[in-house]
């Protein structure tokens, strides 16, 4: 039998055809994040347009954390942490980066201007540092499984909460300037929160207020962060994570270098738990107790009440579980009770979460619905 | 059948012994695989079969010996590596990815001799995308082989017994092996199932030009199909050779029936 090496050397694909499936679903995404943010968010006002970045924010975080937890089947509670991570580090990269640049720590510039762009290159950069956590957080993954892991990624969340809690007040900008960016390492406001970080994510639609396109930017990232998942699950790459959930001897035996699978889904995860946090930060403030424990809590129950390893599934997840707490504020003082018993039912209902391991277009009732049939299933 | 078999060695195991506490499970195991051949490993339950198929594969590392894969030395790598440099195994108690489809099992295997990245796959290169259908081509034409390619886009752990079984050869063929073991590949098939599987693992190592080492209980599969067998009893080969001789070995009558004053007549038959 041919070889893969024979075989690929054989295959002739097609340059610009490729090329242009490949950048076709980013370009749809960035299209789809600027209607959300020019048509959308001013139809439905302010209070609804924090819904729909809630929504993208809950997305990027649960959409990653399947990575680790859906995937590779390492069971991660330190989001948050990685959030936090990010989030500090794009903020602080803002506040005191603006502060050198141009002398105050408001926004900068219009759409898609200086400051935009400075912004969402500090989210980046934010990524990689929670990244870099990331990395660390992945080798003791490599020894510990299951529960074991969990505390460990637990203890990774309290500890940077702890950390961030030490640290002095946020300067005021005239100090800032007169200590610079290095001297002002550790003034990120300490148990109070980051405040006054420059509000580049904020639900005011854009065209109101020069430089507020945050359901723009976030969704950007969103549909990179959806992108990214799709095609890591359909390659050798996503197939191996896959593989060291379901039996990681055999994933071993077949040549799946599992040590390495595991740490580049944490460093992945992480990455976009990091510009998460940097999206979540530039709201206006950012409070170390916002991001703890509840919070990573919060993005596992997605991630498993969508299905472990279903992308749709967390996205999906996402929605419903930012969207229903807010539907449900008329009921106000039970409202918390309905969700958790919602919450209780669902997993009675289906305890592998909605879609299982699949993805919607892959569940039987989906197909039974809007399904071609396949030459396979055709009678 | 000595057909296939050249001079060449691809995998010698020399000495190879491993404790467990005071339990020698394997003590001063010598093997030498030539390109092509077909050997057997048999012995009674606990002799240490698949023992010596972990120490091969790097699941566990030798006390004592040494593991050589052509001109390769295997000792310290990990299994990971040795699939890399051409060892590819079937599990006895089957170990499938039971939630991916049958393709996608065979398809992870194949990712062992991918050459494109991670980001590759993000961005979708085209050098990618060759990959990635050479890979479906040939995890199709491996299902196909096996028998199960109609089974292609069904849940593994959904999939009778027998073509589990067909699966897991599936799977270990699609890394390149050099050498392929199989850890009971008839266990619970029936007399038909038996039969083919004789046939294919007859096949396999001739189109795929791979030296086949078997553990297996099936006494006549293992005389009818093997170059060469190896008996194990508590750890120790206690015989090796060409079936004639392992049959009328006493040292095997005794391992499996017990010594000859107790059931000489009754042994010869049950081990023939």
């Amino acid at each position: 039998m041919k070889t893969l090496a024979e075989r690929t050397a054989a295959q002739r694909p097609n340059v610009a055809l490729t090329a242009l499936l490949s950048l076709a679903p980013l370009a749809v995404g960035v299209i789809a994040a600027f209607l959300l943010q020019a048509v959308l968010a001013p139809a439905v006002g302010p209070f609804y347009a924090k819904l729909v970045l809630d929504v993208g924010i809950a997305i990027l975080l649960s959409v990653s954390l399947n990575i680790v937890n859906g995937f590779a089947g390492q069971f991660s509670l330190g989001h948050g942490g990685f959030m936090l991570v990010g989030g500090y580090t794009a903020a602080y990269l803002t506040y005191y980066g603006s502060i050198a640049l141009w002398g105050t720590a408001e926004i900068h510039g219009g759409f898609m201007e200086g400051g935009d762009i400075f912004f969402m290159v500090a989210c980046v950069v934010g990524g990689i540092v929670a990244a870099l956590a990331g990395l660390l957080v992945g080798l003791p993954s490599l020894r510990l499984r299951g529960d074991y892991l969990a505390i460990v990624t637990l203890g990774f969340g309290e500890i940077m909460r702890v950390v961030i809690q030490r640290t002095g007040d946020v300067l005021p900008v005239a100090e800032a300037k007169q200590k610079g960016m290095l001297g002002s390492l550790t003034n990120v406001g300490g148990s109070l929160g980051f405040t006054d970080v420059p509000q580049y994510v904020s639900p005011t639609p854009w065209l109101e207020k020069t430089g507020h396109a945050g359901i723009f930017f976030t969704y950007i990232f969103v549909a990179i962060c959806v992108v990214v998942a799709f095609r890591l699950k359909a390659s050798s790459n996503g197939r191996a994570l896959l593989a060291v959930r379901e039996n990681e001897v055999a994933a071993e035996a077949m040549g799946v270098v599992t040590a390495r699978a595991k740490v580049t889904a944490f460093v992945m995860a992480a990455f976009f738990a990091g510009i998460a946090g940097g999206l979540f930060g530039h709201q206006s403030t950012l409070s170390p107790s916002e991001l703890g424990f509840q919070k990573s809590i919060d993005i596992v129950i997605m991630v498993v009440l969508g299905g472990m390893g279903s992308i749709s599934g967390a996205v999906l997840a996402a929605i419903v579980l930012t969207l229903l707490p807010e539907a449900l504020r008329n009921f106000s003082q039970y409202r918390m009770i309905i969700y958790a018993l919602s919450l209780i039912a669902i997993m009675i209902a289906r305890p592998q979460g909605l879609f299982g391991t699949k993805e919607i277009w892959e569940t039987t009732w989906w197909r039974r619905l809007f399904g071609r049939r396949t030459k396979a299933e055709a009678p | 059948m000595s057909t296939a078999v050249t001079s060449e060695p691809v995998l010698t195991a020399q000495h190879l012994s491993l404790a467990f506490g005071g339990l020698k499970a394997v003590a001063d195991f010598s093997l030498t695989l030539r390109a092509g051949a077909l050997a057997g490993l048999i012995g009674p339950n606990g002799a240490g079969k698949t023992t010596i198929f972990n120490l091969l594969t790097g699941v566990y590392q030798p006390d004592q010996g040494e593991i050589f894969l052509g001109k390769q030395r295997l000792n310290g790598l990990k299994p990971s590596a040795r699939a890399k440099a051409g060892m590819a195994r079937t599990f006895q108690n089957i170990r499938l990815f039971g939630e991916l489809s049958v393709l996608d099992n065979v398809r992870t295997a194949c990712g062992v001799r991918a050459k494109s990245g991670l980001v590759g796959a993000l961005l979708r290169t085209p050098g990618w995308r060759a990959e990635e259908r050479a890979i479906t081509e040939r995890s199709m034409d491996l299902l196909q082989t096996l028998g199960i390619a109609g089974r292609a886009h069904e849940q593994a752990k959904s999939l009778p017994y027998g073509d589990q079984r067909r699966l897991e050869i599936a799977r270990a063929l699609a890394t390149e092996p050099k050498v392929l073991l199989l850890d009971e590949p008839v266990a619970g098939m029936n007399t038909q199932e038996k039969h083919a599987m004789r046939s294919m693992i007859q096949q396999i190592r001739v189109d795929f030009e791979v030296a086949v080492l078997l553990i297996e209980h099936d006494m006549g599969l293992v005389m009818e199909i093997c170059d060469h067998i190896t008996v194990l009893d508590h750890g120790t080969t206690i015989a090796a050779g060409v079936a004639a001789d392992i049959q009328n070995d006493p040292a095997v009558i005794e391992a499996y029936l017990g010594a000859p004053d107790d059931a000489a007549s009754e042994g010869a038959d049950g081990v023939a």
